[in-house]
């Protein structure tokens, strides 16, 4: 081969190779992907699960190739605000239901009623109507529940079984007769260093309590009943456990960590954490619904709702549709993930019977509460939080506390809705 | 062109770059703030948008939680910045009289100011936590109980300015170091053949020889004291109880998670005048008497 022909055969070689490396197939050349990002805050074990059923989606529809982008969810919402708002915004992302009034007036939200009709359209009676309500507005869905994830109580059998209980405490009697007889000092030095119960998240422990006493964050006007005597009762409860000392003290509030350590017997938190537990080997733990400490069982609950935003083309609206019908269907491998399928069908499932915690948790959704529909949400759950928080530090009563809250709520609200009329 | 013409032409092409990136990302958003400190400007109500006058100058006078924040604010300038010069300049003395291993320790001393307060803010949350806590450990040695290091507001903001004392000291201190190696050291010698004790030698000769740098550096970290923001969001979130939330904290949660950008630019515009009157007032106070 003379010089000149091996440079010849060197540069085909090099553009047959190119050619591959770009994707390109030289002999029937390919529709191009269309590419759809998907944007949501799941940075912990499920982001890893929503990982995988995506790439089984990109699989099996070669047409489309989604792109995941996850963080952590505060940075998530400015950072969906804004580019949304400036028509930057990814096509398909994850909103939470308690969330979809502020980014329902933002205006990015396109109505999805379209997911629910036709021939694969997701039936609406396939969904409990309070989970589909949340993202109803001016009688329109602008989002699809993807998951329920209710507040519950994780218990660790091991500690519960030495104190005689061989089962998760369900009233309040069999609550207080657990947290008394696991609240010891096992050391000796005269402090308790394990705990019958310690709260977690205080805002959303309290909050689990709210819908069993009947209590409402706002009413029918939407004006703000953070003081109502029920809402003041939930408090209460916990107002009662931090005089008697079966909490922990704020400076050693063990919570999670605690539960995770064994050190805390029960513990009531979102089903989202189970994700955190299983990577634990020596914990033997059940989860159960947060006993009934009110006048009925009840939790608080929120959803991930997947939503597409306004000004798609036709194709990427399409692809999108397509995307979260398959997320939908496929949810019970999400809630493999720590999660509550909205599904009612994919809950009846084989599969999802055999997932304890997540089966004990859906137990409470007839009964469960979201947080307050408003966009000021924010503003009002800073109020709960800080209400919660004088109480277990014995700053304030539930009464004096949840008032300053109602107070303080009604300002955020009648602000919002003045420069609104304008 | 002359010779002068070309140099001028020279010098500000080369100050381009960096001139127009500070028009670009600082005088732009300073002036785009300024118009939206006049107006009603909430990103999920954009058909609401409109100019309302001093209104959200009017609101954050009247809400009790930018007053509160204010508070907040100034309670950690007052306890961090005359921490931060009498601890550096300490440290800067102590550096000065050392005859061997200063560098060692000027080394040492700088290390933590080169962290990013994130990084120092996880670690200092490992030393205050409640259970497994360093300094809970030491207490527990000693035979004292746990301290609610960042769970009490009594202690949360002691335990910020703690923080931010061994994370800032090195800085301060190596620049005040500088300056005092800067002193004449016949000025001193001369002083004390004259009889001249410590106390006199520092009060006399040391602080006002160190007076123009110490004007420097409590101008600029009372500047940054106003604007604390990482410290206290990372270690505690604000709590307890808005104990620990600071101005820009509170800024930064109207204007990014509650979207109200006209009234966080009002927020931000006060507070931009506030600390210029305080470095103003510094700047006069300190250089009084100054040559």
């Amino acid at each position: 081969m003379t010089p000149k022909a091996a440079l010849g055969a060197m540069a085909i070689a090099c553009l047959g190779l190119g050619l591959l490396q770009a994707g390109v197939n030289p002999v029937a050349p390919s529709k191009k992907k269309l590419e759809l990002n998907f944007w949501n805050g799941w940075t912990g074990p499920d982001g890893r699960i929503a990982l995988l059923m995506i790439r089984k989606f990109n699989e099996e529809n070669p047409d489309l190739h989604v792109s995941m982008q996850r963080m952590p969810w505060d940075t998530y919402y400015n950072k969906l605000m804004v580019a949304c708002t400036d028509g930057r915004g990814p096509e398909i992302f994850v909103v939470h239901a308690s969330t979809l009034p502020r980014m329902q007036r933002a205006g990015f939200l396109d109505r999805v009623d379209d997911l629910y009709s036709g021939p694969e359209g997701v039936p609406k009676s396939d969904f409990e109507p309070y989970v589909l309500n949340q993202t109803v507005f001016d009688e329109h869905n602008v989002g699809l529940p993807l998951d329920i994830h209710p507040q519950g109580m994780y218990c660790n059998m091991k500690l519960l079984r030495s104190a005689g209980f061989d089962r998760p405490p369900q009233t309040k009697v069999e609550f207080l007769r657990a947290v008394r007889a696991l609240t010891k000092d096992t050391d000796g030095d005269g402090l308790p260093d394990q705990w019958g119960f310690s709260m977690s998240q205080w805002q959303n422990n309290y909050q689990s309590l709210v819908p069993q006493f009947d209590g409402r964050y706002l009413d029918a006007d939407g004006n703000p009943t953070l003081n109502s005597p029920a809402d003041v009762r939930a408090l209460e409860f916990f107002e009662q456990l931090a005089k008697e000392k079966l909490l922990p003290p704020p400076e050693n509030m063990l919570g999670w960590i605690g539960f995770r350590q064994g050190k805390v017997a029960m513990v009531w938190d979102g089903v989202y954490m189970l994700g955190d537990l299983k990577r634990l080997n020596d914990l033997e733990y059940v989860g159960a619904p947060i006993p009934v400490i009110g006048n009925h069982p009840g939790t608080m609950a929120d959803s991930h709702v997947l939503c597409v935003r306004t000004d798609l083309t036709h194709e990427q609206r399409e692809g999108a549709e397509r995307f979260i019908r398959y997320f939908s269907a496929h949810s019970v491998e999400w809630a493999d993930a720590g999660q509550v399928p909205a599904r009612l069908s994919v809950r009846h499932s084989a599969a999802f019977g055999k997932m304890q915690v997540q089966s004990a948790f859906a137990k409470q959704i007839p009964n469960m509460l979201y947080p307050a529909r408003t966009p000021v949400l924010f503003e009002i759950a800073l109020e709960i939080n800080l209400a919660v928080e004088k109480v277990i530090r014995g700053r304030a009563d539930a009464q004096d506390a949840l008032d300053v809250a109602n107070k303080n709520s009604q300002g955020f609200i009648a602000r919002d809705r003045a420069e609104q009329r304008k | 062109m002359t010779y002068v013409q070309k140099r001028s032409l020279s010098g500000l092409l080369f100050l381009a770059p960096y001139a127009l990136a500070f028009a670009a990302f600082v005088l732009a958003p300073i002036a785009v703030a300024l118009v939206l400190a006049f107006m009603q400007f909430d990103l999920t109500s954009r058909s609401t948008i409109h100019f309302v006058g001093a209104k959200n100058f009017s609101d954050a006078v009247k809400d009790d939680y930018f007053r509160q924040a204010f508070v907040v604010t100034l309670r950690y300038v007052v306890l961090m910045v005359p921490g931060l010069i009498v601890a550096s300049l300490g440290m800067a003395m102590g550096m000065n009289a050392m005859t061997r291993g200063r560098n060692t320790v000027r080394a040492l001393l700088f290390l933590p100011g080169m962290f990013n307060v994130a990084v120092t803010a996880i670690l200092w949350m490992w030393f205050y936590d409640g259970q497994f806590g360093l300094f809970n450990y030491l207490l527990k040695g000693m035979g004292v109980g746990p301290a609610p290091w960042l769970s009490d507001k009594s202690w949360a903001m002691g335990s910020i300015v703690l923080m931010s004392l061994w994370w800032a000291c090195g800085g301060t201190a190596i620049i005040l170091l500088a300056a005092l190696q800067q002193i004449p050291k016949q000025i001193f010698e001369a002083a004390a053949i004259d009889g001249a004790g410590p106390a006199p030698l520092f009060s006399k000769i040391t602080l006002p020889q160190l007076k123009p740098v110490l004007l420097f550096v409590v101008v600029t970290n009372t500047i940054a004291a106003f604007q604390v923001f990482g410290q206290p969001y990372l270690l505690t979130r604000g709590g307890p109880e808005l104990s620990t939330r600071g101005l820009v904290q509170y800024i930064y949660e109207t204007a990014f998670n509650n979207y109200r950008l006209g009234y966080g630019a009002a927020m931000s515009w006060l507070l931009f005048l506030v600390v210029a009157a305080f470095a103003l007032a510094q700047y006069r106070f300190l250089r009084r008497g100054s040559v």
